[in-house]
Protein backbone atom coordinates (compact mmCIF):
# COMPACT_ATOMS: atom_id res chain seq x y z
CA UNK A 1 0.00 0.00 0.00
CA UNK A 2 1.48 3.53 -1.50
CA UNK A 3 1.69 5.98 1.87
CA UNK A 4 -0.67 8.11 0.47
CA UNK A 5 -3.31 5.32 0.70
CA UNK A 6 -2.65 4.62 4.01
CA UNK A 7 -3.46 8.11 4.79
CA UNK A 8 -6.50 8.20 2.71
CA UNK A 9 -7.69 5.14 4.67
CA UNK A 10 -10.21 6.00 7.47
CA UNK A 11 -9.79 9.44 7.00
CA UNK A 12 -13.21 10.17 5.05
CA UNK A 13 -14.56 13.37 5.67
CA UNK A 14 -16.64 16.24 5.09
CA UNK A 15 -15.54 18.68 3.11
CA UNK A 16 -16.51 20.90 6.04
CA UNK A 17 -13.54 19.76 7.85
CA UNK A 18 -11.03 20.94 5.19
CA UNK A 19 -12.86 24.04 5.32
CA UNK A 20 -12.51 24.63 8.78
CA UNK A 21 -8.99 23.87 8.54
CA UNK A 22 -8.04 26.21 5.70
CA UNK A 23 -10.15 29.30 7.97
CA UNK A 24 -7.70 28.01 10.41
CA UNK A 25 -4.58 28.27 8.77
CA UNK A 26 -5.51 31.82 7.79
CA UNK A 27 -6.13 32.82 10.97
CA UNK A 28 -3.01 31.73 12.15
CA UNK A 29 -1.28 33.42 9.32
CA UNK A 30 -3.04 36.80 10.28
CA UNK A 31 -1.93 36.57 14.30
CA UNK A 32 1.59 35.71 13.08
CA UNK A 33 1.35 39.33 11.39
CA UNK A 34 -0.08 41.49 13.88
CA UNK A 35 2.89 43.40 14.78
CA UNK A 36 3.65 43.99 10.94
CA UNK A 37 0.24 44.96 10.61
CA UNK A 38 0.65 47.85 13.47
CA UNK A 39 3.98 49.30 11.86
CA UNK A 40 2.49 49.75 8.71
CA UNK A 41 0.01 51.91 10.18
CA UNK A 42 -2.95 49.39 10.64
CA UNK A 43 -5.20 49.23 13.06
CA UNK A 44 -4.99 45.89 14.51
CA UNK A 45 -5.15 46.26 18.53
CA UNK A 46 -7.99 43.80 19.23
CA UNK A 47 -5.72 40.56 18.90
CA UNK A 48 -7.87 38.75 21.93
CA UNK A 49 -10.70 38.98 19.60
CA UNK A 50 -8.62 36.90 16.77
CA UNK A 51 -7.71 34.20 19.47
CA UNK A 52 -11.07 33.66 20.55
CA UNK A 53 -12.22 33.20 16.97
CA UNK A 54 -9.17 31.08 16.36
CA UNK A 55 -10.75 29.14 19.73
CA UNK A 56 -13.95 28.98 18.19
CA UNK A 57 -12.47 27.31 14.87
CA UNK A 58 -10.75 24.87 16.48
CA UNK A 59 -13.57 23.60 18.85
CA UNK A 60 -15.34 23.06 15.43
CA UNK A 61 -12.47 20.83 13.92
CA UNK A 62 -12.07 16.69 14.97
CA UNK A 63 -9.28 16.48 17.60
CA UNK A 64 -7.15 13.75 15.80
CA UNK A 65 -6.85 16.25 12.64
CA UNK A 66 -6.63 19.86 14.43
CA UNK A 67 -3.98 17.36 16.82
CA UNK A 68 -2.12 16.67 12.84
CA UNK A 69 -2.95 20.37 11.94
CA UNK A 70 -1.06 22.08 14.76
CA UNK A 71 1.53 19.24 14.33
CA UNK A 72 2.69 19.92 10.86
CA UNK A 73 2.32 23.61 11.91
CA UNK A 74 5.00 23.14 14.38
CA UNK A 75 7.06 21.30 12.10
CA UNK A 76 6.75 23.34 8.67
CA UNK A 77 5.09 26.90 9.97
CA UNK A 78 2.23 25.98 7.29
CA UNK A 79 0.11 22.47 8.00
CA UNK A 80 -1.24 23.21 4.72
CA UNK A 81 0.31 23.92 1.37
CA UNK A 82 -1.61 24.61 -2.30
CA UNK A 83 -1.62 21.98 -4.62
CA UNK A 84 -1.54 24.34 -8.32
CA UNK A 85 -2.58 23.15 -11.65
CA UNK A 86 0.36 20.35 -12.91
CA UNK A 87 -0.51 18.51 -9.29
CA UNK A 88 2.93 20.02 -7.11
CA UNK A 89 2.84 20.10 -3.81
CA UNK A 90 4.13 24.01 -2.91
CA UNK A 91 5.40 22.69 -0.20
CA UNK A 92 8.16 20.09 -0.96
CA UNK A 93 7.66 20.16 -4.94
CA UNK A 94 6.72 16.61 -5.34
CA UNK A 95 4.79 15.86 -8.66
CA UNK A 96 1.51 13.97 -7.09
CA UNK A 97 -0.06 11.07 -8.98
CA UNK A 98 -3.26 12.05 -10.95
CA UNK A 99 -5.25 9.34 -9.22
CA UNK A 100 -4.40 11.54 -6.04
CA UNK A 101 -5.83 15.04 -7.68
CA UNK A 102 -8.91 13.31 -8.56
CA UNK A 103 -10.21 12.75 -5.01
CA UNK A 104 -8.19 15.89 -3.88
CA UNK A 105 -10.48 18.77 -5.97
CA UNK A 106 -13.67 17.73 -4.61
CA UNK A 107 -12.26 18.66 -1.01
CA UNK A 108 -13.93 15.72 0.67
CA UNK A 109 -11.45 14.06 2.20
CA UNK A 110 -8.37 15.08 4.29
CA UNK A 111 -5.17 14.25 1.82
CA UNK A 112 -1.17 14.82 3.08
CA UNK A 113 1.38 14.52 0.53
CA UNK A 114 3.24 11.76 0.53
CA UNK A 115 6.69 13.72 -0.03
CA UNK A 116 6.37 15.88 2.93
CA UNK A 117 3.37 15.30 5.02
CA UNK A 118 1.30 18.30 5.04
CA UNK A 119 -2.12 18.69 4.35
CA UNK A 120 -2.97 19.16 0.91
CA UNK A 121 -5.36 21.93 -0.91
CA UNK A 122 -6.29 21.83 -4.50
CA UNK A 123 -6.57 25.29 -5.69
CA UNK A 124 -8.26 24.65 -8.94
CA UNK B 1 9.32 48.79 -3.92
CA UNK B 2 8.69 51.40 -6.82
CA UNK B 3 5.00 52.53 -8.64
CA UNK B 4 6.18 50.69 -11.77
CA UNK B 5 6.61 47.69 -9.64
CA UNK B 6 2.87 47.90 -8.12
CA UNK B 7 1.10 47.98 -11.38
CA UNK B 8 2.11 44.20 -12.02
CA UNK B 9 -0.31 43.19 -9.11
CA UNK B 10 -3.42 44.75 -11.15
CA UNK B 11 -5.70 43.34 -13.34
CA UNK B 12 -8.25 44.74 -15.16
CA UNK B 13 -10.72 42.36 -14.45
CA UNK B 14 -10.23 43.47 -10.82
CA UNK B 15 -11.12 47.22 -11.78
CA UNK B 16 -14.56 47.92 -10.22
CA UNK B 17 -14.55 51.56 -10.94
CA UNK B 18 -18.97 51.87 -9.91
CA UNK B 19 -19.24 49.25 -7.09
CA UNK B 20 -23.11 48.80 -6.23
CA UNK B 21 -22.86 47.81 -2.49
CA UNK B 22 -24.29 49.79 0.16
CA UNK B 23 -22.93 48.06 3.35
CA UNK B 24 -19.30 46.88 4.45
CA UNK B 25 -20.26 43.43 3.97
CA UNK B 26 -21.89 43.80 0.09
CA UNK B 27 -18.28 45.07 -0.72
CA UNK B 28 -16.67 42.36 0.76
CA UNK B 29 -19.16 39.93 -1.21
CA UNK B 30 -18.85 42.04 -4.67
CA UNK B 31 -15.14 42.28 -4.95
CA UNK B 32 -14.60 38.89 -3.85
CA UNK B 33 -17.15 37.50 -6.16
CA UNK B 34 -15.25 39.25 -9.00
CA UNK B 35 -11.82 37.18 -7.65
CA UNK B 36 -13.45 34.03 -7.78
CA UNK B 37 -15.22 34.61 -11.03
CA UNK B 38 -11.56 35.40 -12.66
CA UNK B 39 -10.15 32.46 -10.80
CA UNK B 40 -7.77 34.28 -8.26
CA UNK B 41 -9.55 32.59 -5.35
CA UNK B 42 -11.13 28.98 -4.84
CA UNK B 43 -13.54 29.24 -2.13
CA UNK B 44 -15.72 32.47 -1.99
CA UNK B 45 -16.93 31.69 2.08
CA UNK B 46 -13.06 30.82 3.44
CA UNK B 47 -12.06 34.44 1.80
CA UNK B 48 -14.87 35.85 3.08
CA UNK B 49 -14.31 34.97 6.56
CA UNK B 50 -10.88 35.53 6.46
CA UNK B 51 -11.52 39.33 5.77
CA UNK B 52 -14.30 38.80 8.73
CA UNK B 53 -11.83 38.07 11.07
CA UNK B 54 -9.14 41.03 9.62
CA UNK B 55 -12.26 43.41 10.69
CA UNK B 56 -12.17 41.93 14.34
CA UNK B 57 -8.84 43.10 15.12
CA UNK B 58 -9.09 46.18 13.30
CA UNK B 59 -10.64 48.36 11.14
CA UNK B 60 -9.10 47.86 7.51
CA UNK B 61 -10.85 51.48 6.90
CA UNK B 62 -7.57 54.07 7.33
CA UNK B 63 -9.09 57.08 7.32
CA UNK B 64 -10.03 59.53 4.40
CA UNK B 65 -12.53 57.64 2.66
CA UNK B 66 -9.84 54.73 1.60
CA UNK B 67 -10.03 51.32 2.85
CA UNK B 68 -7.09 48.63 2.21
CA UNK B 69 -8.64 45.11 3.56
CA UNK B 70 -6.50 42.39 3.20
CA UNK B 71 -5.51 39.12 4.20
CA UNK B 72 -3.45 35.80 3.24
CA UNK B 73 -5.19 33.17 2.08
CA UNK B 74 -4.37 29.51 1.74
CA UNK B 75 -7.54 29.64 -1.08
CA UNK B 76 -5.48 32.22 -3.42
CA UNK B 77 -3.01 31.19 -5.94
CA UNK B 78 -1.51 34.72 -6.32
CA UNK B 79 -0.92 38.05 -4.92
CA UNK B 80 -3.22 40.38 -5.99
CA UNK B 81 -4.88 43.98 -5.65
CA UNK B 82 -8.76 44.52 -7.02
CA UNK B 83 -9.52 48.36 -6.86
CA UNK B 84 -13.19 49.13 -6.43
CA UNK B 85 -14.86 52.90 -6.06
CA UNK B 86 -18.37 53.67 -4.54
CA UNK B 87 -19.55 57.29 -5.67
CA UNK B 88 -21.37 57.73 -3.10
CA UNK B 89 -19.33 55.97 -0.19
CA UNK B 90 -20.14 53.30 2.18
CA UNK B 91 -20.10 53.23 6.22
CA UNK B 92 -16.88 50.94 6.74
CA UNK B 93 -16.47 51.91 10.79
CA UNK B 94 -13.12 53.50 9.04
CA UNK B 95 -10.79 55.17 12.07
CA UNK B 96 -11.57 58.62 11.28
CA UNK B 97 -15.72 57.68 11.31
CA UNK B 98 -15.81 58.86 7.50
CA UNK B 99 -17.47 56.88 4.78
CA UNK B 100 -15.41 54.89 2.13
CA UNK B 101 -14.92 55.53 -1.78
CA UNK B 102 -11.85 54.23 -2.67
CA UNK B 103 -10.83 50.81 -1.98
CA UNK B 104 -8.00 48.27 -2.77
CA UNK B 105 -8.30 44.79 -1.55
CA UNK B 106 -5.69 42.76 -1.57
CA UNK B 107 -5.30 39.33 -1.40
CA UNK B 108 -2.75 37.06 -0.75
CA UNK B 109 -1.74 33.08 -0.73
CA UNK B 110 0.66 31.80 2.64
CA UNK B 111 3.84 32.12 0.28
CA UNK B 112 3.88 34.28 -1.95
CA UNK B 113 7.26 34.55 -3.85
CA UNK B 114 9.62 37.04 -3.14
CA UNK B 115 7.26 37.95 0.04
CA UNK B 116 6.36 40.58 -1.19
CA UNK B 117 2.80 40.94 0.27
CA UNK B 118 3.53 43.08 3.49
CA UNK B 119 5.64 45.04 1.36
CA UNK B 120 3.39 45.96 -0.96
CA UNK B 121 0.95 46.66 1.27
CA UNK B 122 3.51 49.39 3.01
CA UNK B 123 3.34 50.58 -0.51
CA UNK B 124 -0.59 50.95 -0.68
CA UNK B 125 -0.49 52.91 2.00
CA UNK B 126 2.60 55.28 0.86
CA UNK B 127 0.80 55.75 -2.61
CA UNK B 128 -2.74 56.07 -0.72
CA UNK B 129 -1.42 58.95 2.12
CA UNK B 130 -0.71 62.07 -0.84
CA UNK B 131 -4.29 63.48 -1.04
CA UNK B 132 -3.22 64.29 -5.10
CA UNK B 133 -3.52 60.65 -5.69
CA UNK B 134 -6.64 60.01 -3.96
CA UNK B 135 -8.10 62.75 -5.76
CA UNK B 136 -7.21 61.63 -8.93
CA UNK B 137 -8.12 57.95 -8.26
CA UNK B 138 -11.59 59.37 -7.59
CA UNK B 139 -11.74 60.59 -10.43
CA UNK B 140 -10.69 57.78 -12.68
CA UNK B 141 -13.04 56.08 -14.79
CA UNK B 142 -10.90 53.56 -17.13
CA UNK B 143 -8.00 50.72 -16.34
CA UNK B 144 -6.07 52.48 -18.17
CA UNK B 145 -6.57 55.91 -16.41
CA UNK B 146 -6.50 54.05 -13.23
CA UNK B 147 -2.74 52.44 -14.07
CA UNK B 148 -1.58 56.08 -15.68
CA UNK B 149 -2.26 57.49 -11.80
CA UNK B 150 -0.55 54.71 -10.04
CA UNK B 151 2.20 55.01 -12.46
CA UNK B 152 3.28 57.98 -11.40
CA UNK B 153 1.39 58.32 -7.67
Amino acid sequence: MSLWKYFRKGKILEKKQLDLLVALQDLDMMIEEISEMKRLGFSADREDELLKAREDLAAKIKKPLLYSYEKLKKRYKRAIVPVKEDNTCLGCFIRLPTSMSSIGRTDEEVIYCEGCGRILYWLT
Amino acid sequence: MTNEDLLIYFDEQLFLPDLLAKTKDDLFEEIVDQFVKVKYLKSREIVLEMLRQREKLGSTGVGKNVAIPHGRTTSASDIMIAFAKSKNGIEYDAIDGKPVNLIFMIIAPPQDENNMYLPLLGKMVEVLNKSKNRNKLMQAETFDEFMEILSKG
